[in-house]
């Protein structure tokens, strides 16, 4: 079972990623801003990271820029999500080293689709 | 996984979002598992809860639970224990049963009804559906598809003395006066291809203003897995009307207006 971090300060979004992503076989560890999806990732040591650009204490693109420029993390992809309207932000996200984005609001079976497709990239499931 | 304990036995439910109640009661096939689309649907606007009823799902087994009756005490006791008020009620063939008959003895809890597959009267049942073998009524009722996969999944958890018992009270099945007797806004909608359910002819100029029909072509017993995206629609449309509101507005949209029967 793949595990996967999620970070998202929006408290609906973040709960429907975690029930759809966990209904859909993963492991799902949440955090509500970008210091701690940092800290999540540095502990969990996920699959996956899937993060907000937007969010307090640290942006998507920080957290994301910390985690690449750790030696033990870097391995790891992130995925972007991005509200509509914010399409400037992504190139910066893939610029932050960012595998992918999405952009908000999104279909549950997108999502799904999306992180399926990253995982079988890098070889997980 | 969340569980509550009842008369000593687990039920298992699932919960998503803020905001007013739905509960989401799966039918004789399946689980809560089945209602993920709707859940992730109607998560952003409600809190949105769906339940195993006994027997079924990760719910327990207890065979002293399965009549219609102790299905229908089963919400009663979930809606208390939870701390849930004025509730909205989405219910899927035996869940749509339990969700006419609980509004018949509690309307001052539920606000509205959407009753899905909802046979009127014990002869509507098909008789292979009472048989209550749940791996021939997956492989009956439930297309070979990935849509379909977690209903088929779990299907295979129920257990059938729990279907079969459901049909030991024809009487308490015969559902229209209830239905009509009542003033709680009421949805039926049936799939045109349901082998399960006979889809009754109501006569719009006979029934009772808050209650309506809706069929969907092309669907047949699982409308919300034959066609989630439309599904998904209309249970955003009813879920958007006001309180005490007629769910015969709705034909204010032409997509439902085509489908009154």
């Amino acid at each position: 079972m793949a595990k996967i971090v999620i970070a998202e300060d929006e408290p609906d979004i973040r709960d429907l990623i975690t029930f759809t992503l966990r209904f859909a076989g993963y492991e799902v560890i949440a955090g509500s801003n970008g210091e701690e999806g940092y800290e999540l990732t540095k502990r969990e040591k996920p699959d996956l990271v899937m993060m907000d650009v937007r969010m307090p204490k640290l942006t998507g693109y920080e957290a994301c820029k910390r985690i690449k420029a750790d030696p033990e993390l870097a391995h790891i992809p992130v995925i972007f999500l991005s509200a509509k309207g914010q399409e400037s932000e992504i190139s910066s996200g893939l610029e932050a080293g960012a595998e992918e984005y999405l952009l908000k609001p999104f279909a549950p079976d997108q999502l799904t689709e999306q992180i399926r497709s990253v995982l079988a990239k890098y070889g997980k499931s | 996984m969340s569980a509550i304990l009842l008369n000593g036995g687990i039920i298992h439910y699932e919960v998503i979002g803020r905001g007013r109640p739905i509960i989401f009661i799966h039918g004789w096939v399946g689980s809560w598992r089945y209602w993920i689309p709707a859940l992730q649907n109607s998560s952003m606007s409600f809190r949105s809860y769906a339940v195993d009823l006994w027997g079924f799902g990760d719910s327990a087994r207890d065979m002293g639970n399965y009549n219609l009756d102790k299905q229908i005490e089963l919400i009663d006791r979930f809606v208390l224990e939870m701390g849930i008020g004025r509730v909205a009620l989405v219910g899927h063939g035996l869940g749509a049963l339990i969700s006419i008959l609980f509004t018949a003895r509690a309307p001052q809890i539920v606000d509205r009804v959407m009753a899905i597959s909802c046979p009127m009267e014990f002869n509507a049942v098909s008789t292979r559906l009472r048989t209550g073998d749940p791996a021939d009524l997956s492989d009956w009722l439930l297309a070979k598809s990935s849509t379909h996969d977690p209903a088929r999944e779990d299907a295979m958890k129920s257990d059938s003395l729990a279907i079969v018992a459901s049909f030991s009270n024809p009487d308490l099945m015969n559902i229209t006066n209830r239905l009509f007797g009542g003033t709680t806004p009421t949805l039926l909608v049936y799939g045109q291809n349901d082998p399960a359910i006979t889809v009754p002819t109501l006569d719009p100029l006979t029934m009772p203003e808050y209650t309506h029909s809706i069929v969907l072509e092309g669907s047949g017993h699982f409308p919300m897995l034959d066609d989630t995206a439309r599904f998904n629609r209309l249970l955003t449309d009813w879920t958007s009307l006001e309180t005490g509101e007629s769910p015969r507005d709705l034909q204010l949209k032409e997509e439902w207006r085509r489908r009154v029967r």
